[in-house]
């Protein structure tokens, strides 16, 4: 038991470390967020008047007063009662209706196409290295070249081929901006649709890293002793493949892929940026473009939180999938 | 023809790709004007005039009382109000207001709401954008009275310009009307809200508007990628105006077919200089000899042609925006404008006599300092990256070595409040009416600057001149169009001259891009009835009001 009291205190310990990063690494950045206010209305024909950079201060309560102890005691409790604060980039939205809005895109795009690469990858991973040395082998190389690619130049190509070229996807956007946004089949449909090009290059600019690391698994479990006394007791290839060696060879790809799951919250920035989809990377952009504290925290926040939940999950689920980590820590 | 675009596009920058689906809308009916104001991504729903992060309503939905024209000097045009006076010092001011005015949602509008708008301004400090001390009282339902507490002529064009008239009858139930978004507009304006989405919304017209039903049916805004998408789309023939800087844009009507371009000078381009030494300002640009030295060393019409595609004009050393403020021109100046060609003997002569001794590698020399600066610019400003790379080659002729800097916004723009720059690269900005006193109480006066350190707020050079300071303090006692106005404009044209805190280039044009086949009435140089900017408010909504659909 006292394993998991132990586990529960690191986990605690590195969410308060975490948090205070949180409120340092934003406050490190040059500029503050009523300059960048002030700067937007400029190039917009605003006004320079004294005046209108007092009002602004006081509006998003940035005037000075208030040593930096002070706030970061008060963002801490803020943080304990669920307030995230407003944000300044979306004023007067609050930070976690901005989350909210945009985090769905993210999960549901880069969740799915991390669970279908992963599965993909592993997959053809685990059959590839069953039949090493066969033309198969190819693929290999093939696919970690597909991942070398800079990503945003493969995604590029991509929309110049299939969006430019065939017509086939929507060039950019998250759906099509006659609809409006709610649970009709319409816009989820045009939701898919407008997600398929995003997801196909995450899948194949990700996909080689899994088979690469479970085809090497797959080759070093082929040659274990147990899967040698398969054979003898003459199992069938199909249920040594599955059963013996890919149950073993697959643990690391496991842990790594719970681990990537913890990363899809903070989303693909780069994917978002290039398709101009309305997730969770735009917004921490526009955050850091705007000196927008409260919301790089709280997106901070979110993504800490989703790392370490996902780190933790691995740890306690690990003993399921392998019975020797079970026995080590029932131990320790 | 489009998708060749869009490759294209794609192959040299990321940010291309929106331009092609925002295009997407092609088909549309012909009174209906497209525009696009600059927004780049999501629209974040705020009809709330006093907001800072609000995305339309001034002058469309909300109307001032009068409109200010800064393209020109000109008179202020009757909007709600009629007709205004001041008293004899100063200090109040009576309005008088259009009678036959209805709000948008059937209720009268009367002289309360005016009494209202301008109250809840003053109560609010985070919605008090102008530093507003007036009260208001209304006399009857179309006269009301502002008094001020001191002579305040000069706060005029801020009260009758720049307040937005909100309905009572709705507003006073807004508890925070600093955070309030405004969903459902309510103005009296020649528009109302049509339908809003994130990436697009309209305004329609507004038939019950006091001045005739607009002819332009419909206003759609649009949000692009940026500028790059922006123009695309113009290329696309998919928006009818937007601002911004386009390739070759003197051949317009050759690559637009259909589009015209009208560029006005607005922003006055100028160095930075940190230059109080009694604020904190260190190194060698905080003597005046320097400053004038530059000066004279700057070859403006090259300047103008390799980094600015000669659209900007000439400027005057005492900042009064040139060709509109000619009247007020000082003929005291030794230059009136800016020498366009360098004066290299004079600039010369000016270090030598101020104690500079050349050194052996060209470069001027006092106690052994060498005559060296950094100048600090935005990464990604081209054409000011293009012009000070342009005035360093220049200014070797001189004997001073100037260093250009890049930075990101952010660490510019500290770097800026805080004073901590030798010379910077920026534009000094208009006021809300054709006057360069704003211009003068904005970056020359004392009670806009701070010490090196804090953050000044819009003076960034930390200048400090008790005439200035004397002279804007009796322009501020003094109506608009007295003649008595012109000794003190003179003052102070002649101390800047003197002192060149901010040492001038060229003053920059804004160009814009309209569709000149499918809309008639565009402002044009010879009818400057608004700014032509698309995103200038509530200069847009003059525009649309004239505006005549071609049917093409």
């Amino acid at each position: 038991m006292s394993y998991y009291v132990r586990k529960a205190a690191f986990y605690l310990a590195a969410l308060w470390a975490a948090v205070t990063l949180n409120f340092v690494i934003p406050r490190l950045l040059p500029g503050n967020p009523v300059d960048i206010l002030m700067a937007k209305l400029q190039q917009r024909g605003g006004t320079v008047d004294p005046a209108a950079r007092k009002a602004y201060e006081t509006l998003l309560g940035t005037g000075g007063g208030g040593s930096v102890f002070q706030e970061y005691v008060a963002y801490l409790g803020n943080l304990l009662r669920g307030d995230l604060g407003v944000s300044v980039s979306a004023f007067p939205a609050k930070v976690s209706e901005v989350i909210a809005d945009s985090l769905p895109w993210t999960v549901v795009l880069v969740g799915l196409s991390t669970l279908l690469s992963f599965l993909l990858g592993v997959g053809l991973g685990a059959v590839v290295g069953w039949k090493r040395g066969t033309w198969l082998d190819a693929l290999v190389p093939a696919t970690t070249v597909l991942s070398a690619v800079p990503y945003f130049w493969l995604a590029l190509i991509l929309i110049s081929l299939l969006s430019s070229g065939l017509g086939w996807f929507p060039l950019t956007g998250g759906y099509d901006v006659v609809l409006d946004p709610g649970w009709s089949g319409e816009f989820i449909g045009s939701a898919i649709y407008h997600g398929i090009l995003p997801a196909l290059t995450i899948v194949i600019s990700s996909i080689g890293g899994w088979l690469l690391g479970m085809r090497n698994m797959m080759v070093s479990a082929m040659s274990e002793d147990y899967v040698l006394t398969a054979r003898a007791k003459g199992l069938t290839d199909r249920r040594i493949m599955i059963r013996y060696t890919a149950r073993n060879a697959v643990l690391p790809s496991v842990a790594g892929f719970a681990i990537s799951l913890g990363f899809v919250v903070s989303g693909s920035l780069v994917t978002e940026l290039v398709f101009s989809y309305p997730g969770i990377g735009s917004k921490l952009l526009q955050a850091v473009q705007n000196n927008d504290y409260a919301l790089m925290q709280g997106i901070f926040l979110v993504i800490t939180i989703a790392v370490l939940g996902a780190n933790l999950v691995v740890d306690l689920l690990y003993g399921l999938i392998d019975a020797r980590t079970r026995d080590r820590s029932t131990v320790s | 023809m489009l998708k060749q675009l869009c490759a294209l596009g794609l192959a040299v920058v990321v940010a291309a790709t929106a331009a092609c689906s925002g295009s997407g809308g092609s088909s549309r009916a012909r009174d209906t004007l497209v525009v696009y104001t600059g927004q780049a991504g999501d629209f974040q729903l705020n009809f709330n005039p006093y907001s800072p992060t609000f995305i339309e309503g001034m002058g469309t939905i909300n109307e001032p009382l009068f409109f200010f024209n800064i393209a020109a000097d000109q008179p202020p045009k009757p909007m709600l109000g009629t007709g205004f006076q001041w008293n004899a010092d100063g200090t109040e001011l009576s309005i008088t207001l259009r009678d036959n005015v209805s709000w948008s949602d059937g209720e009268k509008f009367t002289a309360d709401d005016v009494v209202f708008t301008l109250d809840m301004v003053a109560k609010n400090p985070a919605l008090n954008k102008t530093a507003y001390k007036g009260t208001a009282s209304a006399t009857d339902d179309t006269h009301v009275v502002v008094k001020f507490p001191e002579p305040a002529y000069m706060d005029g064009p801020q009260v009758l310009g720049q307040m937005w008239i909100m309905p009572e009858h709705i507003w006073k139930n807004i508890a925070n009307p600093a955070t309030e978004v405004n969903p459902k507009p309510v103005g009296t304006g020649p528009f109302v809200l049509g339908d809003f989405k994130a990436q697009s919304f309209t305004l329609k017209a507004n038939p019950k508007y006091w001045g005739g039903e607009p002819a332009v049916k419909q206003v759609r805004y649009l949000s692009l990628s940026g500028n790059q998408a922006g123009v695309d789309a113009l290329k696309a023939g998919s928006i009818d105006w937007q601002t911004g800087p386009i390739p070759d844009i003197k051949d317009i009507e050759k690559n637009y077919p259909g589009y015209k371009a009208i560029t006005l000078p607005l922003n006055q381009v100028s160095l930075y200089t940190c230059s109080n030494v009694q604020l904190g300002c260190q190194g060698a640009q905080t003597d005046p000899a320097v400053r004038k030295a530059i000066y004279y060393g700057m070859n403006r019409t090259q300047i103008n042609s390799l980094a600015f595609q000669n659209v900007n004009t000439e400027m005057s050393p005492g900042f009064t925006l040139q060709p509109r403020d000619k009247a007020l021109l000082s003929t005291k100046l030794t230059d009136q404008i800016a020498p366009m060609n360098p004066n290299t003997a004079k600039a010369t002569e000016l270090l030598t006599s101020a104690g500079y001794v050349k050194g052996a590698d060209g470069i001027f020399a006092k106690d052994g300092k060498p005559l060296t600066l950094t100048v600090k610019v935005v990464a990604g400003w081209t054409d000011y990256i293009t012009a000070l790379e342009t005035l360093s080659q220049q200014l070797l002729q001189i004997g001073v070595k100037i260093t250009p800097q890049q930075l990101s916004w952010n660490e510019w723009a500290d770097a800026r409040g805080r004073g901590q720059y030798e010379l910077l690269i920026d534009s000094v900005e208009q006021g809300p009416a054709p006057d360069p006193y704003y211009t003068y109480a904005y970056f020359f006066s004392t009670a806009a600057t701070a010490p090196v350190g804090q953050t000044a707020f819009p003076n960034y050079s930390r200048f400090s001149n008790p005439i200035v300071d004397n002279a804007l303090a009796e322009l501020k006692k003094t109506d608009r169009g007295n003649p008595a106005r012109q000794q003190h404009y003179d003052a102070i044209q002649i101390e800047l001259e003197k002192h060149l805190p901010y040492i001038p280039v060229l003053t920059g044009g804004i160009p814009n891009e309209y569709n000149d086949r499918a809309f008639t009435g565009w402002p044009t140089k010879d009818d400057l009835y608004a700014f032509p900017a698309v995103w200038k408010r509530p200069d847009a909504s003059q525009v649309y009001m004239k505006l005549k659909p071609t049917g093409n």
